[in-house]
Order: structure tokens, then C-alpha cells, then sequence
């Protein structure tokens, strides 16, 4: 008992925990907190790398935010992100929940259809991207096959058509991760008690009770931590619009990380893109620990 | 125990000064690069009169994109080994960045954080004012006139490729790897409905209606005009129509009405005569495939994918500028990257890079460049060389490819390009896909352009 509480107790002149952390430390001040630190400041200035007047950067407040705010661009963006992220997070969510169920038993082959499931998640984004690129060939694209297969009149023009290029990405998106989200329900299924599924059967529980009353509540923490990523992830993937869409027709699939690229890299705008940084990273901080409070609070 | 603990926090310790160590070295690298080349020149020595006695060794490096389906990177070595056979002291290391915007963004990003650029790179040439604005290159002038027959040398480019090299009264980049739009046409499918190459819009539109065959469910199109990114395929429609989308770095012309009759025309090609596919056509990588199978009888694409449709076609290619509005005019638009020389290196190395383009821009490896990878070879003398006469002999599209330039306007290039490509790409896709008439989307384009290029051009 002694020697337990003395080594739970915090001690400040012990250097080494400190030290063993110091290396993520270091990276994390280098590569996290320090640019966006840097983006903060920078986005309270003006300068265009492309003009050579304002290539040294002046002091103008909040005016990149305002020119943001008031930019019918930025917020067909945000309207494109939102549609992005709360379309395909749900969806590939529940996609990867069913599947985890489906190939969460004790058959032959079922290797195989575990590695169909996950095999998208592999591929490299740019890759799965071009793909895609041919499966939505107009006219004859196996997209386009499948649904005239299926009796749907007609060939959709997926990444021309402004109706359909965001829902094109985002088809993708799904196929790409809900195989991947699989992986981690799984995981989190094959460690569930088996004992509480045997006293539910005593007590005459069907197949859905048992799922929806004990597996789903079960699985809570896991499906915080993969909604928590897929959130992150619908932000920060932007590889397969550069090859499917480049963001267009015009704008139709342009979402918040591709516009930032744009206005930093192609209109070479620093401060602009640095305002759109510090809305970004702070939209994702504030879903971040939101989700994490609400399922501490839930308690576990 | 304590012992223990004294000898892991030293243990870390350590780890992290080696951490330290290893980054500074890294950065410190690029200047302490140089001895590994040395041993072979310095077993080379002895065999060879000694180099030029003056210049030290010294290693510069070539920032290059690949953007065509061919070995860059082993051309590139080859050229690189070549030119220190014959210049011992200067070794030459290409070093492949992804693509043009890729080469782009790793230089601008080492000079923004204040390191040494490379001193060469290879850019595209419409790059040309975000490079001088950002103060990244410097003018080729002095080496131009230093030169024993600087004149004729410039004017031995094809003048089609310098359009966008000139600046402020200065030439800032020398072409490199250099492609044109041109309009490709199923030979055979012409002979058989008996058409003739056309030469107007107006034969262009009725060839392709005559060519366009349904075939159940899916449609063989006379021609397929790729718009996922439109600008560049969309300019030769308003240089054959005599006006170009852009006057010059300050003015953009979308809403000439005559770039505006030339939206329109795209438009009639699939609303008017159902000769091709309506709104964007999002088919960049699949229309030379769809050419090459006979799924289409005309495609317009980059002179770049000559090679590949030759591959794989079994008719008759043929290759010929875009038909102008008017009955005997044509139009054709140039692309690809040139050369251009980091004002952040030191001048040795610069100097170095200089040599390295005059030696790459010779006729033979002109020649050569192009054979290897369907680039339109750049300079004229080019064409006088044995290897260059014997793949015309086999290629004669390549002629065609180059003969189409005569016809070329300069490609969009100006002030604050990405921007203003933008806004022009959005509002021409919103004329394609019939969310605003051509008169008003140019209309919008030209208003949101001038007001983005207010803070360069004032």
C-alpha cells in the first residue's frame, strides 16, 4: 500500500517523465502548435507574394476575415464542406458498422470478404481517385453501366454535371472509408464480452435487441473515436477532387481545403489563407473537444 | 535504481542531441554535397586534358516536373551526364517535384523560408509574372548578350513558345519542354462519310454532326472537347474568331464579343447540332483512348498525347489546328514549361544552370527530346537534324503538330494568373452547363477578374 501511493504521487523533481514526453513535445510545438501560432498572426496582415508591393507583409486587422466573410465564394465553400462532411461522416459511418457485422463471424472465406471490405482504405487516395475518374466516364462508365443495369433511363454526366460533382466526391469518400471505420468496429466487437450476449439470450432477447441494447451501447466509445476521425478526415482529404473535379464545375466541389490551397498556393494570398487557416483549425478543435466532453461526461 | 534513472535520462539525452545533430546536418547538406561527386571526376582527371582552369566544381540541381507518359527522369540523367563529360567541374543533379504546380510550390516554399533555391527549374511559361512579382528569377539578358551569336540563337525558338518569356523588357525564361493544342481527326471516318479536313467552324460543326452515330445506348460523337479545366482547349475558339481571351498582363477579354461568340459556338456544337456531349466535359484522361478506339471521331487535346493515340490507334491520324469562324482560318494555342534560372542561387551556380540550358537547347538533344516524349520540338534548327528528318519520315503528325503553331495565340498568361483562371474557368462552366447565357457569364467573368486584378495593375 505504501510503496503504491508513493510512486502514484506526483513528484516535481523527478525530471523524467517530462523528459520522455519532451520529444513529442518537441514536434508537436514545432509542427502543430508553432504554424498555427504563425497562421494567427499572419492572417491579421496583408500579403500577396504575387504583388510585389504587398510581398512584405502589412498590418490591416481583421480585414482578411471580413473580405472572407463578405466573399459569395467562401461561402459557397463552407455550404460545399458542410454537405461533404455531414453526407458522407453519417453514411460510411453506418457503412462501416454493417460490415464489421457482416464479416464479424466464424465462416470460411471470410478473410476474403473482410479484405473486400478493407481494401479501398489501402489504395493510396490519388489512386482510388483515378479509378474513379473511369468508372464515371460519361456515357459508358461502369457507373454509368451499372445504373442503366439497375433500369435507370440515361447517362449522368457524374463530374460535369454541377448537381452530381459534389455527390461524385463524396461517393468516393464513402466507399473509401467506411471500410476503413469497419476495421476499428470490428476490432471493438471481437472484444465484447461474450457472457452479457448469453445472459441476454436466457432472458429471450432477439438478434435486433441484442444489437441495438447491447452491442451499439457497447461500441459508444468506439464510435466516438471513429466519428471524431471521419469528422477530421472529411476536412483534410482533398486528393481525390484535384483528380475527379478540380474543384469544379465551377465550384460545385470545391470545399474548404481545396479553396485554401487555391488562395495560398495558386493566387499566392498569405493572408487570406491564413485568416481561412485559423477558421479551419478552429472549427475542428472546437467538434473535437465537444465530442471528447460529451462522451466523458457519458462516462464509461 | 538511481542509477538506472541517471543513465536513461542520459540515455534520452543523448537521442535528442543526436535528433538536434541530424536536423542540423540535413539542412546544412545542400553545401556539403559536392565531395561525394568528386571521386569520379577526380578518376575521370587523369585520362583528360584538364578542364577549364578557373571554376571550381560545382553541383546544381534541375527542379522538374513530369507531365507526359514518358521516362522524364532517364532523359533528364542521361542529358545530365552527357553535359558533365563535357563540363567536368559542374555536376548536374534533375530532381523530379511532382507536377508543374508541384515544381512551383517546393521552390517558392525553400525561398519563403529563406533557404537556397535551386538554380534551375522548370516551370510553365505562363508562370512567368507570379515569378518576377515574387522577385524568384532572374532575367537572361546578360547571358543572352554575352553570348557570340546571342541573336541568332533566341530567334532560332520558335516564336510561338517565347509569347510568354518576354517581360518588362527583359526575356526571363528559354523554352524547354513545349506542347499546342491541336485537333485530332479519324482520317478514315472522314474518307468514308467523304469530308474533307475542315477549315470553319461551320465545317467543323457539320463534320461532327455527320460523324456523331447512336448506337443504342451510348452515343459515338463526332467530336468530344474536354472542359473540366477549360481554359486552355477553349482558347483557340476565341483565337479563331480573332479575338484572344486576354490583351495583355493587365486586361483580360472575356467579354469581347467575340470571345462571347466563341462560348456560344461550344455551346451549339452539342445544343444546335448534338455533335458532342452537352455542359462539361469532365474527359481529359479518357478522350485520347475513346479517339484511339473509334468511340469518337475528333478530339481536341494537348499535341502531347500524340504518341499515346499513335500507339494505339489502327486508322489514320490525322492532326491539324482548330477551324477558325471564317472559312480558311485556324487557331492553335501553345503550352509546357520552360526554363528559368532561381535568382536565389549564387551566381557560380547560376552561370552553371545558363551553360546546362545552352547545352540541352542544341538541335540534336532538341531533337532528341522531342522524339522521346511527343514534345513539339522548340527550336526551328531542330528540324535540319538527321534524327529529327527520319521521325518525320514516320511521324508526320509531328509536322502537323508544329505547323499548327503558326496559327497560335499566346497562352493566359498575366497578372495574378491563378485567380483570374479561376474566375474565368467558373463562369465559362456555368456557360457550358447552361446556368448563365454566354453573354452573361463573360460578362460576370470579366467584372470579377478586373476587380481581382485591381491591386496589380493600379
Amino acid at each position: 500500500m505504501r510503496n503504491t501511493s508513493s510512486t502514484l504521487k506526483p513528484n516535481r523533481n523527478h525530471p523524467l517523465p517530462y523528459l520522455l514526453i519532451l520529444p513529442t513535445l518537441i514536434f508537436v510545438a514545432l509542427f502543430t502548435a508553432w504554424p498555427t501560432l504563425l497562421s494567427i498572426y499572419q492572417s491579421f496582415f496583408r500579403q500577396r507574394l504575387n504583388i510585389a508591393r504587398f510581398r512584405q507583409p502589412t498590418f490591416i486587422g481583421l480585414e482578411n476575415y471580413t473580405s472572407l466573410f463578405t466573399d459569395d465564394r467562401f461561402h459557397q465553400v463552407v455550404k460545399n464542406t458542410l454537405i461533404y462532411a455531414l453526407g458522407t461522416v453519417p453514411i460510411s459511418i453506418v457503412l462501416g458498422f454493417l460490415f464489421a457485422l457482416l464479416v464479424n463471424r466464424k465462416l470460411r472465406g471470410i478473410g476474403w470478404a473482410r479484405l473486400a471490405f478493407f481494401h479501398p482504405a489501402l489504395l493510396p487516395m490519388v489512386s482510388a481517385a483515378t479509378v474513379w475518374k473511369f468508372f464515371f466516364t460519361p456515357d459508358y462508365g461502369l457507373f454509368n453501366s451499372t445504373i442503366r443495369f439497375l433500369g435507370y433511363n440515361g447517362a449522368e454526366n457524374w463530374t460535369g454535371n454541377p448537381g452530381l460533382a459534389l455527390l461524385a466526391i463524396m461517393l468516393v469518400a464513402m466507399w473509401k472509408n467506411a471500410g476503413y471505420y469497419m476495421l476499428f468496429y470490428l476490432a471493438g466487437l471481437q472484444n465484447l464480452p461474450t457472457d452479457v450476449y448469453e445472459a441476454a439470450a436466457l432472458d429471450g432477447a432477439n438478434g435486433w435487441q441484442s444489437l441495438w441494447r447491447i452491442t451499439f451501447p457497447l461500441l459508444r466509445r468506439t464510435t466516438v473515436f471513429i466519428s471524431t476521425i471521419a469528422f477530421i478526415d472529411a476536412f483534410r482529404t482533398v486528393d481525390h477532387i484535384f483528380v475527379l473535379t478540380s474543384g469544379g464545375p465551377s465550384r460545385a466541389s470545391t470545399v474548404l481545403l481545396y479553396y485554401l490551397w487555391q488562395l495560398r498556393f495558386e493566387n499566392q494570398n498569405i493572408g487570406l489563407a491564413a485568416a481561412l487557416t485559423v477558421l479551419f483549425v478552429a472549427v475542428l478543435l472546437i467538434f473535437t473537444i465537444t465530442n471528447f466532453v460529451i462522451s466523458e461526461r457519458e462516462g464509461a | 535504481m538511481r542509477i538506472g534513472k541517471k543513465f536513461s535520462i542520459i540515455a534520452i539525452l543523448g537521442l535528442l542531441l543526436v535528433l538536434v545533430l541530424s536536423a542540423c546536418q540535413q539542412t546544412a547538406a545542400p553545401a556539403t554535397e559536392a565531395p561525394p561527386a568528386q571521386p569520379t571526376a577526380a578518376a575521370a582527371q587523369p585520362t583528360e586534358p584538364p578542364p577549364a582552369p578557373t571554376a571550381e566544381p560545382v553541383t546544381i540541381q534541375v527542379y522538374y516536373p513530369v507531365a507526359v507518359d514518358a521516362p522524364i527522369a532517364d532523359i533528364l540523367k542521361g542529358y545530365a551526364d552527357k553535359f558533365h563529360a563535357e563540363n567536368p567541374n559542374i555536376t548536374v543533379e534533375p530532381v523530379f517535384s511532382g507536377g508543374y504546380g508541384d515544381v512551383q510550390t517546393a521552390i517558392q516554399t525553400i525561398i519563403d523560408g529563406g533557404g537556397e533555391p535551386p538554380a534551375l527549374g522548370v516551370m510553365l511559361a505562363t508562370s512567368l509574372y507570379d515569378l518576377v512579382n515574387a522577385d524568384a528569377i532572374a532575367p537572361l539578358d546578360d547571358y543572352i548578350n554575352g553570348m557570340d551569336n546571342g541573336k541568332a540563337y533566341m530567334d532560332d525558338f520558335v516564336p510561338a513558345f517565347m509569347e510568354n518569356s518576354k517581360y518588362d523588357g527583359k526575356t526571363w525564361s528559354i523554352p524547354f519542354q513545349r506542347s499546342a493544342v491541336v485537333m485530332y481527326y479519324n482520317k478514315d471516318m472522314f474518307k468514308q462519310a467523304g469530308l474533307d479536313a475542315p477549315d470553319s467552324w461551320q465545317a467543323w460543326a457539320d463534320a461532327a454532326q455527320k460523324l456523331t452515330v447512336k448506337n443504342g445506348d451510348t452515343t459515338n460523337w463526332g467530336l468530344q472537347f474536354p472542359s473540366g479545366w477549360p481554359y486552355w482547349l477553349f482558347q483557340p475558339l476565341a483565337i479563331g474568331n480573332g479575338q484572344n481571351i486576354f490583351n495583355n498582363d493587365c486586361q483580360v477579354a472575356f467579354n469581347d464579343p467575340k470571345v462571347v461568340e466563341a462560348v456560344q459556338f461550344y455551346i451549339d456544337l452539342s445544343h444546335k447540332y448534338e455533335a458532342m456531349p452537352k455542359g462539361v466535359q469532365a474527359v481529359w484522361p479518357s478522350a485520347p483512348t475513346d479517339f484511339a478506339s473509334g468511340a469518337t471521331a475528333m478530339i481536341v487535346h494537348s499535341s502531347g498525347s500524340l504518341n499515346g493515340i499513335l500507339e494505339q490507334a489502327n486508322f489514320d491520324v490525322g492532326v491539324m489546328p482548330y477551324p477558325g469562324k471564317e472559312a480558311g482560318t485556324f487557331a492553335s494555342v501553345p503550352g509546357g514549361g520552360n526554363f528559368y534560372i532561381l535568382k536565389g542561387a549564387p551566381q557560380e551556380k547560376r552561370d552553371a544552370a545558363w551553360k546546362f540550358i545552352e547545352f540541352v537547347t542544341q538541335p540534336e538533344f532538341v531533337a532528341d527530346y522531342s522524339i522521346a516524349t511527343g514534345y513539339i520540338p522548340n527550336r526551328q534548327s531542330a528540324f535540319d537534324t538527321d534524327a529529327m528528318k527520319a521521325y518525320l519520315e514516320k511521324t508526320p503528325q509531328m509536322m502537323d503538330a508544329f505547323n499548327a503553331l503558326q496559327y497560335a495565340g499566346a497562352e493566359l498568361s498575366l497578372q495574378d494568373l491563378g485567380e483570374v483562371r479561376s474566375i474565368f474557368h467558373d463562369y465559362l462552366q456555368k456557360a457550358y452547363n447552361d446556368e448563365m447565357s454566354a453573354q452573361d457569364a463573360m460578362d460576370a467573368a470579366q467584372k470579377d477578374a478586373e476587380a481581382a486584378m485591381k491591386p496589380f495593375c493600379e
